[in-house]
Parts: C-alpha cells; structure tokens; sequence
C-alpha cells in the first residue's frame, strides 16, 4: 500500500485558490461586467466615431479601449475581493488554520488572479481592436494589428490592468477590509493623482506620470505620449507600485493575529 | 474553470462503504504552556498551561469573556501568544507539514464565505493538502450536509453552520480536534449527535478538545475538565473529582423514627436536621445507612443519595471571574 503524502505544497495552495476564485458568483460578475464594458465601450466608440470630430489626434488603441478605466475598476474590486471579503466573511479562519504559513495563501492569490486577469484582457482587448476597426476601417482612425505598436499597447493595456487589480488586492490584504480597500483605492489610486495634478510645481508633475494609473495610461498607448515616461518605465514604475502594495501584507500577515 | 458540484448526483454511498484510508498516523497531545496573551493593557489569558491527552473528550470550561477563544486560536497558531506556548505533538501548530491532518478545528464564529456552496468549501480547504473529493463527501455525509452541499452558506441556519465547521474539522481525519462551543444554535437532536460524535472521536483514540459556557453540557460528555476565568486556570481535573471537591455528597432520609435512628448511626456520619422527620447524613452512604435501620428495625419513608450540583460547583468555582454578574431582579 502506497502512503498518500497530505502535505501543503505550493501547488495545492494554488489549486485551492484557484477553486476559490471561481465558486463565487461576484467573480464572474466582476469579470464578465469588466469584458462587457470594455468590449461595448470599444464598439460604441467605433461606431460613433467620424474623421472630423476632433477626436483625430487620439491614441488609436486608446481611443478603443477607453472602457478599460471602467473594467479596471470591475478588477480592481475583483482584487479586493479575494483577499479582504476573507476577513469580512470569517473565512480568513479557516484558510489560515489549513495554511497556517500564510504566506503562499498571499502568493497564491496573487498568482491566480493575476494569470486570469492577463489572459482575459490579452484577449478582451485583441477582440475589442478586432471589433472596432471594422468601424473604423474607412475613418483616420484605421490600424492594423501589425501597424507599429499596437500589438504592444493592447498587451500593455492589459498588463496594466493586472498590475493596477494586483494593487487593489494588496490593499484588501493590508487593510483586511472591503470597503477600506475600495475607498483606499478609489481614493488614493484614482481620485488623489488628479488633486495633486493641480499643485503648480513641475516635480509634482514628473512624480505624477509615474503614479498607477498614468503608468498603465502609457502602457496602453500605441503613440508615444507627450512629456510621458517610456513604456519600459511605466512598466517599471506599475510594478514597483503592485510590489509595495503586495509586501506591506505580506510583512504583516507573519505575525498579525488572525482576529474575529 | 471549477467542475460543478452535482446536487442530482447523490454523493455515492457514504455511511456503508467504509471511511476512506485514514490519514492519521500517530497521536496527538495538546499542551498550553503559560500561554499569555495581553491586548493592550487587557491580559485575556494569563500564565495558562494545560495538557489534553489522547482518548478521552476534555472540556474546556469558563464563562464568557474567560479566553477560552482566545486560547483555541493560540493553539492553532491564528493568534500569536504574548508569552508562553502551545504546542501539538510537542510542536507548534504551524510547524506540522499537514496541520489539517494533525487537528481539525471549528471556531467560534462563522469561518466560511457565505456566496459559496458548502461542498465547494470544503473542498477548498481540501486541495490545500490534496485530500480528496471522496472524503468531502464522506464528511458531508456524516455531518447529515449531503443534502444541502449545494446550497449557499449564506442560507445556513446557526446550528447547519455549526455542522459545516465540524464537517471542516472533520476533513483532514485529525488526530486531534478542536471544537469551540460546537453545540451552539443546535437543536436537542444535534446536541446529542455532537454528543456522540465527541465520545466516538476520543473512543477512536483521538485527543478532543470542546469549550464550553455551559457545565451542563460538559457533564455529559466530557471526562477531563480544564476550567479557567478571567484567563486563568482554575482547575484542571475530572468530572467526579470536581464533584467531590465543591461539597461532600450527602443522602437524605425521611422516617417516622428520625431522633432514634440519629442516635444509632456511627461516626463518621454526621446529621443534621431537615424538617420534621427528616435528616440530612454526610459520612455516610444510603447503603450503609439502609443496613443500620435495619439492624435496628428502624422504619424508612425516603433514603435518598444527592451529590452536590455539577453547575452550582462550576458555579462556586468561577465565581470572581464572572465578568458580568447580574443582581436579582
């Protein structure tokens, strides 16, 4: 008789979360409402669009996923959700009695919804360009896949959009809190660049091209956009951003008491 | 993404065919050893050590607010001790490669997401130690949750709850299990199962450890008693021991003939007056006392053995360490 091992292994943690992930309603919601509104925005923007309307200097992969700044938030609560909606519900419990290195649990989380929000945006996005340009196909806005950076901005689109969920579910992790974690997002990611964006100093505005959202702004443009960091350090500068946010719970979640 | 949990399919055949391999190997001892835990300024449990052995139900006792929680969440490694240990197996929780194995836990409160169906719960915490869907259902089944596997946890009453976290216990085929409060919000039915189940778990040779607020409940099924208040030890013993210590036993008899037989009884036995044809003898037992009327054709109404109420010596025990008392009304 062969001896069964039941040890934790990384990879059962993940399988774990994996099966989390997907036997919950709110995660399909999140994410079928995140493909919807960038898939319907990217249509609606390609079919009301007309050479002479002023939108001529815009970004053309921008211009088709302007529905990502609204799908981004669907993957952001996404993220939210999976590490702080554990500590509202109790379930923190018992995952961390299972797994009691906590740690791996982090890592795991991470690791699945960041490979689900990749892959579903890679694809969201190509789907959306698709769509739209066959609108656009006799307007000035007509590109190809092959044309000189798009391929490059649908993917850094996406890439943003991993790196901005993984941000929400550091928050979540750190704050231990859905609400807490969607006002600190909402508030410090999206609301706060704009309010120091009025402060009158040129350092303020070199600082603020670097902040979460204007990264993944850059990422997911097929121009170069003016006074902007190059793509490579908008990457850089999203993924530190996702880093600090993942290590703040990490190094809390050692030897933070699991409460309730 | 996630193979769908089918209501129609009934989960095969648990409770004939036998339990899945067990997965427990070896024993498993819990000891606290002067677990502390201070937050703030408030000291929740103060120089606490206790062992609980293999084979026998240990309650777990105090009255609200004593730290019993808190202690059960230090030896599962959730809360980290101020000072002191605790230990499983002569290691800490977390230290053993598969704790769910080692010892299933239910927790005070609701530890589960209450959008997701009970199977798909369980079997979460399953693939964390590659325990597989087979004994999912077996718990399930056991827990009497067959039916409701696929429904959402949020539409559990109390006492389903309760026996969702118990079926989680249950999951690794623990060598030890931990249980807090497991017969809150159960009805007399359940109460008896968990009853049962506890006495079957420490038959088997496994270690249990059940809280509880209620002596009562423990009398019933506990054999060792680990009594703390206000976070401190106050007795670590048995059942019948505390029994003894909180007041001797006394047998109390009624006869026409009460001030002869007074007179007859040898020592130790000392008597005092009840009423009217009524005495009350400690030092000796209604066996005795029945062959000493007896002898003496002394005429007996009533012979009637009394021990001293299990609750009322919880009661003198933790006394001071009730955190809130009510007056009469």
């Amino acid at each position: 008789m062969t001896t069964i091992s039941y040890d934790i292994t990384p990879s059962r943690v993940l399988r774990s979360e994996w099966h989390k992930l997907w036997t919950l309603r709110s995660t399909w919601i999140t994410v079928v409402s995140a493909v919807l509104l960038v898939l319907g925005v990217g249509v609606l923007m390609g079919t009301t669009y007309t050479s002479d309307g002023g939108d001529s200097d815009v970004d053309t992969v921008v211009l088709t996923l302007y529905g990502s700044q609204l799908g981004g938030v669907c993957l952001a609560v996404l993220g939210i959700l999976v590490t702080a909606g554990e500590y509202s519900s109790g379930l923190a419990r018992a995952t961390f009695t299972a797994v009691p290195a906590r740690l791996p649990v982090l890592w795991a989380k991470a690791a699945v919804l960041g490979t689900t929000v990749l892959t579903l945006s890679l694809l969201t996005n190509l789907a959306t360009f698709l769509t739209a340009q066959v609108f656009l196909g006799d307007t000035d806005q007509a590109a190809a896949l092959t044309d000189d950076g798009v391929l490059g901005a649908l993917a850094g689109n996406a890439a943003g959009l991993t790196l901005l969920s993984l941000l929400a579910l550091g928050l979540g992790a750190a704050l231990r809190s859905v609400p807490g974690a969607l006002g600190a997002f909402i508030g410090g990611v999206l609301v706060l660049p704009e309010v120091i964006g009025m402060l009158p100093y040129d350092a303020v505005d070199t600082a603020l091209r670097h902040f979460p959202t204007q990264a993944a702004g850059v990422l997911g443009s097929a121009t170069p956009l003016p006074d902007a960091p190059s793509a490579g350090a908008a990457l850089l500068a999203l993924t530190l951003w996702a880093a600090a946010a993942l290590t703040a719970p990490a190094l809390l979640l050692r030897h933070r008491d699991v409460r309730g | 993404m996630v193979p769908r949990y089918d209501t129609a399919r009934p989960a095969a055949d648990h409770g004939r065919t036998p339990a899945p391999r067990p997965l427990r190997s070896v024993e498993a001892m819990i000891r606290a050893e002067r677990l502390t835990k201070r937050y703030g300024d408030r000291t929740v449990v103060r120089d606490l050590s206790f062992t609980v052995r293999p084979g026998t139900v240990t309650g777990f006792l105090g009255p609200n607010g004593a730290g019993k929680s808190t202690t059960l969440r230090m030896i599962l490694g959730l809360d980290a001790p101020t000072r002191g240990t605790a230990t499983v197996d002569g290691r800490a929780y977390a230290g053993h490669p598969a704790p769910l194995t080692r010892v299933g836990a239910l927790l005070d409160a609701r530890s589960f997401h209450p959008g997701r169906i009970a199977f798909h719960h369980l079997m979460a915490l399953a693939h964390t130690h590659g325990i597989p869907r087979s004994r999912v259902e077996h718990v399930l089944g056991v827990t009497g949750l067959t039916e409701v596997a696929g429904r959402r946890v949020k539409g559990f009453s109390l006492g389903m709850g309760q026996r969702l976290g118990i079926a989680a216990a249950l999951l690794g085929d623990p060598a030890a299990v931990v249980l807090d409060e497991p017969v809150n919000g159960l009805d007399p039915e359940g109460v008896r199962w968990v009853r049962t189940l506890l006495r079957d778990l420490a038959a088997e040779g496994r270690t249990v450890l059940v809280s509880s607020h209620l002596m009562s409940e423990m009398a019933l099924t506990a054999d060792r008693l680990v009594v703390i208040g206000k976070g401190r030890l106050l007795a670590d013993t048995t059942v019948a021991e505390l029994v003894r210590d909180a007041g001797a036993a006394s047998v109390l008899v009624v006869s026409p003939d009460a001030d002869r037989l007074r007179t007859l009884l040898p020592a130790p036995a000392r008597t005092s007056d009840e009423g009217p044809g009524t005495l009350r003898v400690t030092g000796l037992d209604a066996p005795a006392i029945g062959r000493v009327a007896a002898a003496h054709a002394v005429e007996l109404h009533a012979l009637t053995p009394e021990t001293a109420s299990l609750e009322q010596a919880f009661m003198d025990l933790t006394h001071d360490s009730v955190e809130y008392q009510g007056a009469p009304a």
